[in-house]
């Protein structure tokens, strides 16, 4: 009886603070209370990853604790979705990808590029032109050579018809005037397996997804659709080395809806800094092979409009658009 | 013997690591909690755990995430037994026959062969994976679209074998698994197919009907009679099978490891595919295939034997080639990058102590889930003695707060609720549930594959006979769909010359046998 009795003054206490603490919400600094970050591919994945990085490594440099929530459905639609309709206070934070500038051409997204505000870049990766080792093609111009004179023989695995690594070997196609065969896959990791076994001839997936491989001397990549060199493979030419002017990234970052006060964002993106230039999130970025690539705000949207465009106009050439 | 040295110097290492055998414990018995509600499949149970395993040394982070998937893997079938609540989809496999032994009142060895079979199912996998690893890891690359989609006709062909009372009824359960498959974007144009301009069906929710469709179509139906005690039924009599029981089923054992083992290495077909498969062999290998449906130990066995195995040929061709075989080990492949391990051929010669220190760790997992599972049995059983007034809104409640914890979705609770109405007078009208299930797991791999396959081909269908792989599983397919036929023609062939015994036979496929 006297235990139930305290437990209600303890409960009773805690309204009155709460109730005392949104009183004084306004007045009070950002953040106030846990932040909610929202990932909308599947724990595990490698935007989960990156998140899980970023909330852990972000406690020194917020007064409050991030939670990570995965929303996952309809290609990262659902959770994109759901971060675009987020009350604007902050305390709804969500994890954009390069999907953000893709899924409002193809018709099936609620949101277009315009509906966030882009805090940080957090993470890029490059497309990555990926033979088998066993594969003649030595060279990228070897590579081209053979598709030119072979036009929808050269197969090429991407993560599914529409996503980034098929609109990368789209856009390759395009630019250097040949003709694939493309084949989707559920992921990047299948692509992987089906190159491996060599029942495609090529994927386009990123040098984080076949490194494993590559260092095992079972595929080799042939270049990079970068602006420069990858760090882990300083051997592999760019794409605008062999005058194919073509660079294709995948990217995750930290976004907020639209109407987010600007106090609120510039909070956000002092912390996300302080957080990127942490070395434990370098370090578990490394572990995971992926890019560090830190942008702040205004560049990171200059990044998004710049995709945004790129994607609108060869999804229109390709008919995809709607 | 390099395998057998290096194993015993694994042992040891682990011996003097308590921390990590602590952490397999903890995993274990996370695993088979997590099993064990609906929704929460091993899949996430891995996942969940592995931000938890960022700080650990590898071989404790590693052993923790073995022992989630082992568990997981496992604690589907005590709910599954005990109350037709598959917690994971190879579980609805072990429900059919499972739950049909608790309402004869044999819960308790039906949950006692499960964890046995569990056990001898994973443990052969992990042996394989050890002293095999190397000899059979290129096996999987052999698998390309056109073998995968024949492995799933013979998936489909299946529905056949678990259509229980009337084929008609199963293959009408089962082309309404195939509609529901249809539904979400376009494997490979990317399209959205049926979806009612909601992104939420984007992709088949496979796991919300499968929880409506056993579960709460369970839970709806006990209602109808709120106050009854299962009763006598209730009482977990005797645990382990008797030496001439299990002699009798060892035999189904061995081949559904086998199998499990072969189905967990190729990719993309996980314990759900090798729970289904396994059930559908030891059904024709067995002398009684007519006790099929209706409780039988063997095809428990079956099941559990075949999804455990399963889990030692996932992580072969994950550990040996980087390649996942199936959901659990694509995270666990993040897991072990993360731990700086790249998985790989590489591998093996530059952590050889690690990873055996890990394959016996592995075994010590399986050994934890005999114990663990076999001392916690009666207390799970008493579940059965609640009254079913207690016990029915605590089952509902779980299928809901399962639901939401897949996608954090309310449109899936709405989805689950929904076959839950579907799956009650499914129940009624005595339409099998399980071909639902199989032909939403089989549907969606058969047309991406096949699909997948015709464009590899440049448009042509000399896949379908040039591939020996593809040839031979399309074959063993046809012949797993005319079986019942071929074996009903012959029974009624038989019967025309005792006409008192057709007569008898006759009235059993219309009328519920409830």
């Amino acid at each position: 009886m006297k235990s139930y009795l305290s437990v209600s003054c303890a409960v009773a206490a805690t309204v009155v603070s709460v109730g005392l603490m949104t009183a004084g919400a306004s007045a009070a600094e950002y953040p106030f209370k846990p932040i909610e970050l929202i990932v909308p591919y599947a724990a595990g994945g490698g935007t989960d990853l990156v998140a899980r990085a970023f909330a852990d490594a972000a406690k020194k440099h917020l007064p409050q604790s991030i939670g990570v929530v995965n929303k996952t459905g309809g290609a990262g639609a659902v959770g994109l979705s759901e971060i675009m309709a987020a009350r604007p206070d902050g305390y709804k934070i969500g994890v954009g990808t390069v999907e953000i500038t893709m899924l409002p051409h193809m018709g099936v997204a609620r949101f277009s590029v315009d509906d966030f505000t882009p805090i940080a870049r957090l993470n890029a990766e490059p497309s990555a032109i990926t033979v088998n080792a066993d594969a003649p093609w030595k060279t990228v111009e070897e590579f081209l050579a053979h598709a030119k004179a072979n036009p929808g023989k050269i197969r090429i695995g991407n993560s599914g018809t529409g996503a980034i690594w098929h609109l990368a070997a789209e856009a390759l196609q395009d630019k250097a005037g040949v003709k694939f065969n493309h084949i989707p896959y559920d992921g990047a990791n299948p692509a992987v397996t089906a190159l491996l076994g060599n029942h495609i001839e090529a994927v386009t997936v990123s040098p984080a997804e076949v490194v494993n491989h590559v260092s095992a001397g079972k595929l080799r990549i042939l270049a990079v659709m970068a602006d420069k060199r990858a760090t882990n493979f300083p051997d592999v030419p760019t794409l605008k080395e062999k005058n194919i002017d073509l660079a294709v990234y995948t990217w995750r970052g930290i976004v907020v809806p639209k109407k987010t006060p600007q106090n609120v964002v510039d909070t956000l993106r002092l912390a996300a800094k302080n957080t990127a230039d942490e070395q434990a999130f370098r370090d578990s970025l490394a572990k995971m092979n992926l890019t560090h690539a830190y942008a702040d705000g205004p560049e990171f949207r200059a990044v998004m409009e710049k995709d945004n465009a790129f994607f609108k106009d060869l999804m229109t050439k390709l008919g995809m658009a709607k | 013997m390099y395998e057998l040295d290096m194993l015993l110097k694994g042992f040891q290492t682990l011996l003097s690591q308590p921390f990590a055998l602590l952490l397999s414990v903890v995993g274990v018995a996370v695993g088979i909690v997590i099993g064990a509600l609906p929704g929460l499949t091993a899949t996430m149970g891995v996942a969940i755990l592995l931000p938890f395993t960022f700080g650990m040394d590898p071989l404790s982070g590693l052993l923790m995430i073995c022992g989630v998937f082992f568990g997981g893997i496992y604690g589907g079938s005590v709910t599954a037994i005990l109350l037709k609540i598959p917690g994971t989809p190879a579980a609805a496999a072990t429900a059919m026959d499972g739950f049909e032994l608790t309402k004869k009142g044999q819960a308790g060895i039906a949950l006692g062969t499960a964890t046995f079979s569990s056990f001898l199912g994973g443990t052969f996998s992990v042996l394989v994976l050890i002293f095999l690893a190397p000899v059979l890891a290129s096996f999987a690359l052999e698998f390309s679209a056109s073998e995968s989609f024949a492995l799933a006709v013979f998936g489909l062909s299946i529905i056949a074998s678990i259509a229980g009372k009337s084929v008609i009824k199963g293959l009408i359960a089962g082309f309404l698994g195939l509609l529901i498959a249809t539904i979400g974007l376009d494997p490979m144009g990317g399209f959205p197919r049926f979806t009612g301009g909601y992104t939420e069906l984007f992709s088949v929710p496979f796991i919300p009907v499968m929880i409506g469709l056993f579960a709460a179509a369970e839970a709806f139906k006990a209602m109808e009679d709120p106050a009854v005690r299962n009763g006598a039924a209730a009482m977990l009599s005797r645990i382990i099978p008797p030496w001439s029981t299990f002699r009798r089923i060892l035999g189904t054992v061995v081949r559904s490891s086998g199998l499990g083992t072969v189905i967990g290495m190729i990719p993309g077909a996980g314990a759900d595919i090798a729970a289904f498969v396994a059930y559908n062999e030891a059904k024709r290998f067995s002398k009684t295939p007519e006790n099929y449906g209706k409780g039988e130990l063997a095809a428990v066995a079956a099941c559990e034997s075949g999804a455990n195995g399963c889990t030692g040929g996932a992580l072969l061709t994950m550990l040996t080639l980087g390649i996942p075989g199936d959901a659990v080990t694509a995270v666990m492949l993040g897991a072990l990058t993360l731990q700086g391990l790249q998985p790989g051929p590489l591998l093996f010669r530059e952590h050889a102590d690690l990873v055996f220190t890990l394959f016996a760790g592995m075994l010590v997992c399986y050994v934890l889930m005999l114990v663990i599972g076999l001392s916690s049995l009666r207390v799970m059983g008493r579940i059965l003695q609640m009254p079913k007034s207690v016990l029915t809104p605590v089952i509902l409640a779980l299928c809901i707060v399962g639901t939401y914890a897949i996608n954090n979705s309310m449109f899936d609770i709405a989805i689950m609720l929904a076959a839950g109405v579907v799956g009650y007078f499914m129940q009624k009208w005595d339409f099998p549930a399980s071909p639902v299930v199989l032909a939403l797991i089989m549907g969606p791999m058969a047309e991406a594959n096949f699909r997948r396959a015709l464009s590899l081909s440049n448009g042509s269908y000399d896949f379908l006979y040039n591939r020996p792989i593809t040839a031979i599983l399309l074959i063993i397919a046809g012949f797993t769909l005319l079986f019942p036929l071929v074996r009903g023609f012959m029974r009624r062939s038989k019967a025309a010359k005792g006409a008192t015994r057709d007569a008898a036979l006759a009235p059993n496929p219309a009328g519920g046998a409830e």
